[in-house]
């Protein structure tokens, strides 16, 4: 039972969703490339679907003169 | 094809601002010269024209930028509110309901409509040379823009739309080059999209433009032309392009208050023809914008000004032929 278990979760980590793209068969060298940076797009995505408007937001408030906190949140 | 004939004949064309070449002013007549003068202001005698220093094009995107205004007004259907709170003279956030039915596109002429409502949050920052507008639905679907004055000739934006499904997502890449009297814009998109546009003064009226596409996952390209000439009073485009499209428009300015515009756009892949033809009205306390098309449809969009910084919205579009009848109410308030 253990060694099944044991088996399962090794075949979870490798599908997992953080996993770094794996070489491909031949190893050339355009391939390599392509893999990458279809994984760094997929983070560039990721990150400026969930990190854009923070972005704002941050660039926002630190700009001149600076709102104050609660001026987010109330609708005066 | 005989409106491109209309747009000459249907509103007159202002008489170009020349002086009377019988009486010329002794001491100036080496000033003198056929051509329009660039003020405008219809005193004096007209400038030479100084080929050398042309005036900067409008960018190329925005080359039917007034006829735009007039002739394609945000009709929608449904309720419609939007709430924009300036927390500082560059920073906003945005908060928009709506509630209504949304048309899904149907292969066959039928209209499908869903009914759906969502509530969208949106962060503002104008700066002159920064700006960043988000916008995010409760769907998940993100709209971003970021626009970055990287010199004073050379400006990036940077267009997102983000979706939480797969391989629906969008990006756009455009690089301005700002020139003297010229624009240059190279654009690189996702599905491998690359375009190129420029566009050139030659008059201080009349600019010409071309561009040129290519869509890597399509295999396909296109190349196509635009000519803006504006005076004060008018202002009229055309364009066409190698995927069959052949667009004209042309906008008369009557007074402060008013301005007519029509447009007539031919489609030769679907044979299709069609021309708009629609008012601006931009009165103290409201703005009316009708329209009125060949394929029977007629729209206007009232936006009333109350008091205190209230704006109503009052939308209707109509369309006969399909049985597709949209109204729409709502209400912007904004600092």
């Amino acid at each position: 039972m253990a060694s099944r278990v044991s088996l399962k979760a090794k075949g979870k980590r490798k599908a997992g969703k953080g996993s770094k793209p794996a070489a491909p068969e031949d190893g050339s060298a355009g391939g390599l490339a392509k893999e990458w940076s279809t994984w760094a797009m997929k983070k560039a995505k990721v990150l400026a679907h969930y990190g854009f408007i923070p972005l704002v937001i941050l660039v926002g408030m630190n700009s001149e003169p600076k709102p104050q906190l609660y001026q987010l949140l109330s609708p005066v | 094809m005989g409106s491109s004939a209309s747009h000459a004949a249907a509103p007159p064309s202002p008489a170009p601002v020349v002086a009377s070449p019988t009486t010329p002013p002794v001491g100036l007549a080496q000033l003198l010269h056929q051509k329009t003068k660039e003020n405008g202001d219809g005193e004096g005698p007209p400038a030479k024209v100084d080929w050398l220093d042309l005036p900067c094009p409008v960018p190329y995107e925005e080359l039917q930028r007034e006829a735009s205004m007039s002739l394609k007004p945000e009709l929608f259907e449904g309720l419609r509110f939007d709430f924009m709170k300036m927390l500082n003279q560059r920073f906003a956030l945005s908060h928009s309901v709506f509630m209504g039915p949304i048309e899904v596109p149907s292969q066959s002429s039928d209209v499908i409509k869903v009914p759906s409502s969502h509530y969208e949050f949106g962060a503002n920052f104008l700066d002159p040379k920064l700006m960043l507008i988000g916008r995010v639905l409760t769907d998940g679907r993100m709209n971003a823009r970021l626009r970055c004055d990287l010199t004073d000739n050379l400006a990036l934006k940077i267009h997102a739309q983000l979706t939480n499904e797969p391989h629906f997502s969008q990006g756009m890449f455009q690089f301005d080059y700002k020139g003297k009297d010229y624009r240059s814009q190279f654009q690189i998109g996702n599905n491998a999209f690359y375009g190129a546009n420029y566009i050139q003064s030659v008059s201080p009226h009349l600019s010409l433009g071309g561009e040129i596409f290519w869509i890597g996952h399509q295999r396909k390209s296109g190349v196509g032309f635009a000519a803006r000439y504006n005076t004060d009073k008018m202002v009229a485009t055309a364009q066409v392009a190698t995927t069959g499209i052949v667009g004209l428009s042309y906008v008369q300015k009557i007074s402060e208050k008013v301005s007519l515009a029509s447009d007539f756009m031919y489609n030769q892949m679907s044979r299709d023809a069609t021309s708009t033809f629609s008012y601006d009205y931009i009165l103290r306390q409201c703005r009316l914008r009708g329209k009125i098309d060949t394929n029977g449809v007629v729209g206007a969009l009232l936006e009333e000004r109350l008091n205190l910084g209230v704006t109503l919205l009052l939308s209707a579009e109509i369309d006969h032929a399909k049985k597709d009848y949209k109204f729409g109410f709502g209400l912007t308030v904004g600092e």
